[in-house]
């Protein structure tokens, strides 16, 4: 008998029955041992003492080991699945980004053509053509002779000028087949449109529209020349300027003085060139008796409206007679 | 003398509008502002004209006075008259000068060489226009003032404006001054009659608006504008547009030379089915075709817009300024191919032959 346990034990074993009998039953024998001295493990009870209690004990480490590790590979496997969730996260990001960026590059270079000026868009490029073009019709109708083609044939505009002023404009309508035929003109009725054209329209076209233009271009000089000198020296002159259709006759009247005394002259200009708008002939005639007197001045003054335009031939000739008194 | 001058003088102020009569005074100034003043204008035209009547005797008027004034009257009113159209030819190239002195001369001489019994006055205007006014007598009697004839005439132009009034048995005579004058070969009497003598002018001068063909100056294109109401729908627009568009191509866009009347005269073949032989002598059929308007080119203008007449209009109407007449004669053509309805009508004109297809089956 042992007695030193036993009196321990005995003691505990009534404490010991009560509380091992909650306890695991598992040997059957249980020892009563002091509560204090009893190891509580998770809650368990162990005995104390004994082998297996001890390896109880171990065992209850190593299932709660084992648990330990399974939770944590648990949740190591969790952790690689979200890592490699968040990688794929990452790379979706990245090319989502990515475009994003190639989308804002893109917008940027459009607005970069909108606002940079070497770069127009395709409206104002027409507009600007259109506005180029009628310049260019300006300029040729501007040069004198233009034209347009149409149906049966071309249309050409002689637009005439005088030193700078432009004035009327006349067309030829022309027919190509069979032959060169002239359709309808606004040539007036004096100019010699048909010698011309018996002369050059079948042959050379060119030449026929130069030769016609010039013939205009005279007449209408001639026609600015008489204009101006009714306008602006009327009071100079007695009487009307007497002129016909062509303008290739103009007689006036007017007066000279010299030494204090006034004589009236007569002036006959005659324009034998259809195509010149200076006369061929200017001739001056005085009342009888004062030629002799008058000669060197009546010389001057012919050769005078022989060379310059008429208004400013007579406008230099009234000057000269102004300052020579 | 002076009581047939002065009566002629009354007579032709009564011819002028009341309102007028002082104006027209004044551009003839014979009679002073002094003179004129005399005058109550308020008075019935008969005594105003027997005011003037008796200042003209005071003031001694002539033949000549006389004569500027009817010349005046006409000039201001020139659709009282008919006027026809006479195309002068000459073959020489070198350049005229036209001299009115020697042109007066040369025509005075030429016509009392014949006839001495006239009275020949002229009057030049600022367009060139040369007014001559001719009182015809016989070799037997003084020239009766009121039997006259007048000739306008441009200078270096082909064309005289005569209107002859009743004595036509001068007009070989007038028409023969007028070549020597102006230094012509020949002349003879265009198709071309109205009473508007500027729209004559304007048709042989070509100073009617044609429609040429530019780039420069731009020709905008007038589009129909009218009231816009947006409610308002047009549906037969394209075919409006269409036939604005031929008729600018006809006539142009400004306003038409006056002409009263277009004469056909036509001498063809009635033409039907040939199983029902209508006419047993086969002659041509003899038709007068006028048409009359106060302003016929306006009216032909008008036609096709108004959905009186398809567009285009046949050339044989629309070529009237153009081809400077409006008397046709329209003659058979010898068609080639018996059978063939389609009747080519040939025009006949000393100068030249046209062909315009009329009717088609």
């Amino acid at each position: 008998m042992e007695e030193g346990h036993n009196s321990d034990g005995k003691e505990n074993a009534l404490c010991g029955r009560s509380l091992t009998a909650a306890s695991r039953d598992g040997g059957g024998r249980m020892s009563a041992v002091p509560l204090a001295q009893r190891k509580v493990e998770g809650g368990k009870v162990y005995s104390g003492d004994g082998v297996l209690g001890y390896l109880e004990m171990l065992e209850a480490q190593a299932h709660e080991l084992g648990l330990k590790q399974e939770e944590k590979e648990q949740q190591e496997k969790k952790l690689d699945r979200l890592k490699a969730r968040v990688q794929e996260l990452r790379a979706r990001r990245d090319e989502l980004q990515a475009k994003v960026e190639l989308q804002e590059k893109r917008l940027l270079d459009k607005e970069a053509l909108v606002t940079d000026p070497a770069r127009p868009s395709a409206q104002t490029v027409l507009e600007w053509k259109v506005k180029s073009i009628k310049g260019m019709l300006q300029v040729f109708y501007l040069t004198g002779i233009s034209g347009k083609l149409t149906k049966q044939g071309v249309c050409f505009c002689i637009s005439t000028a005088y030193e700078g002023t432009y004035l009327d404009s006349y067309y030829v309508d022309l027919l190509i087949n069979p032959e060169v035929k002239i359709q309808r003109h606004s040539v007036p009725v004096f100019i010699p449109l048909e010698q011309i054209a018996k002369k050059y329209l079948q042959s050379d076209i060119r030449r026929f529209m130069s030769v016609l233009s010039d013939h205009l271009n005279a007449y209408v000089g001639r026609r600015h020349q008489a204009d101006q000198l009714e306008e602006h020296f009327s009071d100079r002159i007695e009487g009307t300027l007497q002129r016909n259709s062509l303008c290739n006759l103009l007689v006036f009247n007017y007066t000279v003085s010299s030494d204090s005394k006034t004589f009236p002259f007569n002036v006959r200009l005659l324009y034998g060139n259809l195509c010149c708008s200076l006369p061929t002939e200017a001739i001056l005639s005085c009342t009888p008796g004062t030629l002799p007197l008058l000669a060197k001045m009546a010389a001057a003054h012919s050769n005078t409206f022989r060379q310059m335009a008429l208004h400013k031939a007579f406008d230099s000739i009234i000057n000269a007679k102004e300052s020579q008194d | 003398m002076d009581e047939v001058i002065v009566e002629y003088i009354r007579r032709t102020v009564l011819k002028i509008p009341r309102d007028e009569i002082m104006a027209v005074l004044q551009k003839w100034g014979f009679l002073s502002e002094a003179q004129l003043q005399t005058i109550n204008f308020r008075q019935t035209k008969e005594s105003i004209s027997h005011s003037v009547a008796q200042l003209c005797e005071e003031s001694s008027a002539n033949i000549k006075q006389a004569a500027l004034l009817d010349i005046i009257y006409n000039h201001i009113y020139p659709n009282k008259r008919a006027w026809s159209v006479y195309r002068m030819n000459k073959t020489g190239e070198e350049t005229d000068f036209f001299d009115f002195r020697d042109f007066k001369k040369k025509f005075r001489r030429q016509i009392q060489s014949a006839l001495i019994n006239v009275t020949i006055n002229f009057r030049e205007y600022e367009d060139n226009a040369i007014w001559i006014r001719i009182a015809w007598g016989t070799p037997y009697t003084k020239p009766n003032q009121y039997k006259t004839s007048y000739v306008v005439y441009h200078s270096q132009t082909p064309y005289v404006f005569i209107s002859a009034s009743t004595l036509r048995s001068n007009l070989p005579l007038l028409c023969q001054a007028m070549v020597v004058a102006s230094n012509y070969h020949d002349i003879r009497e265009m198709e071309l009659r109205s009473h508007c003598l500027n729209s004559l002018k304007d048709i042989v001068f070509k100073r009617y608006s044609q429609n040429f063909q530019t780039n420069y100056p731009l020709q905008e294109r007038n589009v129909l504008t009218e009231n816009v109401d947006l409610r308002i729908n047009d549906e037969n627009s394209s075919e409006k547009e269409r036939i604005h568009r031929l008729n600018q191509e006809c006539f142009g866009d400004g306003p038409q030379p006056k002409l009263d009347f277009a004469q056909y005269k036509l001498e063809t073949m009635f033409k039907s089915d040939p199983k029902w032989d209508v006419l047993e002598k086969k002659e041509p059929f003899r038709c007068l075709v006028k048409f009359s308007s106060p302003h016929l080119l306006e009216s032909l203008k008008s036609l096709a817009p108004a959905g009186l007449a398809d567009a285009p209009l046949s050339p044989l109407l629309t070529c009237i300024p153009q081809k400077a007449r409006n008397y046709f004669k329209i003659r058979e053509k010898k068609s080639l191919h018996p059978g063939n309805f389609v009747a080519l009508f040939q025009l006949q004109d000393s100068s030249e032959t046209q062909h315009m297809p009329i009717l088609s089956t």
